[in-house]
């Protein structure tokens, strides 16, 4: 049923989005289509998930991102023997590409908090006043005396980056840690 | 791709529309058509309405507060959210978007609209880490492997302390504050450019690749874009290369090291920066191996592979040290 495959995929998918962009990040560490391959990645996850789900849902994730990311190099023919060696080397990797944290308890309302103070103004007001005071369109025209569709924009503006801030940030990743860069632990090694 | 972008903003206004309007069994009717159209569309939509539902909880942030009324920035009931120790480096988000593949390395990105309080802090990064501290006025200050610096804002100056390391700095035009760096005895004051400081012990090396710096004060006056200045003892030795050449010797900052033609002493002294388990060089006759390319800095094991089979090195890996022979 479609309807059941939607939630499987959030649940089991889409929360792992910040490892999984570590994971593409270090086997890209030079590209900026991260959102792309990882888009990739999931419509992947998703088509083949229609005709059965992965036992393990997350391995199955690792494993679909990696073609993803050798189908690229493929066709840009930009392939070298480091980079050949290091994604046969793969599946070594993905035990610690690091799952999420453990969220203390207050910790995921921390990261909301974060994210939310995180929005541009008006996009802030916007969410504020339609997720919590629940002001439908109009009203939440009025009250910030702008037009309609604006509001409609703002939203949209607001969900985009609560996404890339509540799911890259998944679980503490957010407010206290950095990350290293020897996440990115596979060499690299171009002499040109 | 733009189109991923585009998919993304088209989802998103599907799922406000959705949110803010009297939802139709028409409309609904309509969106379906667009998810089943193509499964980018559906997990683009699906990734958002996954946040959006996180939201739920947004309530629970301000439970006393009155109706349309948004709760100021910070004003949230969290506690301790904001008690980080010294040293552990600002909230770090993927957050503004056009990310060149060099800020997409960064191990911190920037967040837009968050900042450094005013007033005093210290950060540090352990080794092998690199963090990246967004301040209050704009500037950016990126921190290399082990180092240590301390931030000190207010209304006459912006004043860093390098203690130990280096750092990159972004510095956000002001003029009517001086953005001044000191390293050990050091002083170098810059207003609105883009330049690297580097100390170990007493010697201090600046690196420039925007605007220009006065690196202290008076005797080697003004550094241009491409400067790099090396402190030797009490003397500065300035040396003018291009803005790229300097770029390149700033190549950590997107966890690489470049090197072209540089003695292996110097390139296993630049990876050892990184690594707490040294490198060392076994046999003199390797000291004047030349080195050529581009590490990850933290992959000290991709380039002693290199250097084996490269050069017909011997290699010794011990638990505390690898010696190369």
């Amino acid at each position: 049923m479609p309807e059941s495959l939607d939630s499987w995929f959030k649940r089991e998918i889409i929360v792992h989005e910040a490892p999984l962009t570590r994971f593409l990040r270090r086997l890209c560490p030079a590209t900026e289509d991260i959102p792309d391959l990882r888009q990739e990645t999931y419509a992947r996850v998703y088509e083949a998930a229609r005709k059965a789900r992965p036992a393990s849902a997350k391995a199955f994730m690792y494993g679909t991102a990696r073609h993803v990311v050798v189908d690229r190099i493929r066709r840009r023919r930009v392939i070298t023997i480091d980079t050949v060696r290091d994604l046969d080397a793969l599946p070594d990797l993905v035990d610690d590409v690091t799952p999420e944290r453990q969220a203390a308890a207050g910790q995921e309302l921390r990261v909301l908090a974060w994210a939310f103070d995180a929005l541009p103004p008006k996009c802030r007001e916007v969410v504020w006043l339609r997720r919590v005071d629940r002001l439908t369109q109009r009203e939440v025209a009025s009250e910030l005396g702008i037009a309609e569709k604006t509001v409609e924009n703002h939203l949209a503006k607001g969900m985009k980056r609560l996404a890339e801030l509540l799911l890259g940030n998944r679980q503490g990743d957010a407010p206290d840690t950095m990350q290293h860069p020897n996440e990115n632990s596979h060499g690299q090694h171009q002499t040109d | 791709m733009d189109s991923t972008r585009q998919t993304e903003d088209t989802a998103a206004h599907w799922l406000a529309r959705r949110e803010l309007e009297d939802w139709t069994v028409d409309d609904q009717a309509q969106l379906d058509v667009w998810l089943d159209a193509a499964i980018l569309n559906r997990v683009a939509f699906l990734r958002l309405e996954t946040a959006w539902e996180q939201t739920r909880r947004l309530p629970a942030l301000a439970p006393g507060a009155g109706r349309r009324s948004v709760p100021p920035r910070d004003g949230w009931n969290v506690s301790p959210f904001f008690e980080r120790r010294q040293g552990e480096a600002l909230p770090a988000a993927r957050f503004r978007q056009p990310l060149t593949w060099a800020a997409a390395l960064l191990p911190a990105a920037l967040l837009a609209g968050w900042y450094l309080w005013p007033g005093d802090r210290t950060f540090e990064t352990p080794i092998g880490a690199t963090a990246s501290i967004p301040l209050q006025d704009g500037s950016n200050v990126t921190l290399n492997t082990a180092s240590r610096i301390r931030i000190a804002l207010d209304d006459r100056e912006r004043r860093i302390e390098l203690r130990s390391g280096e750092a990159f700095f972004d510095v956000a035009k002001d003029p009517t504050r001086p953005f001044i760096v000191e390293a050990g005895a050091r002083r170098i004051v810059a207003v609105g450019t883009k330049f690297s400081v580097r100390r170990d012990g007493s010697a201090v090396s600046v690196i420039v690749t925007e605007g220009a710096v006065r690196f202290d004060a008076d005797d080697a006056g003004l550094l241009e874009a491409g400067a790099v200045a090396q402190t030797r003892g009490d003397e500065v030795a300035v040396v003018s290369k291009t803005v790229r050449e300097a770029e390149e010797a700033l190549s950590w900052r997107t966890g690489y090291l470049t090197f072209d033609e540089t003695a292996l002493g110097e390139v296993v002294a630049e990876f050892n920066r990184y690594t707490p388990r040294p490198i060392r060089i076994g046999s003199a006759r390797l000291e004047d191996l030349r080195i050529t390319g581009r590490f990850r800095a933290t992959n000290t094991d991709a380039f002693i592979r290199v250097v084996e089979q490269g050069f017909r090195v011997e290699v010794e890996a011990g638990e505390k040290e690898i010696i190369l022979r």
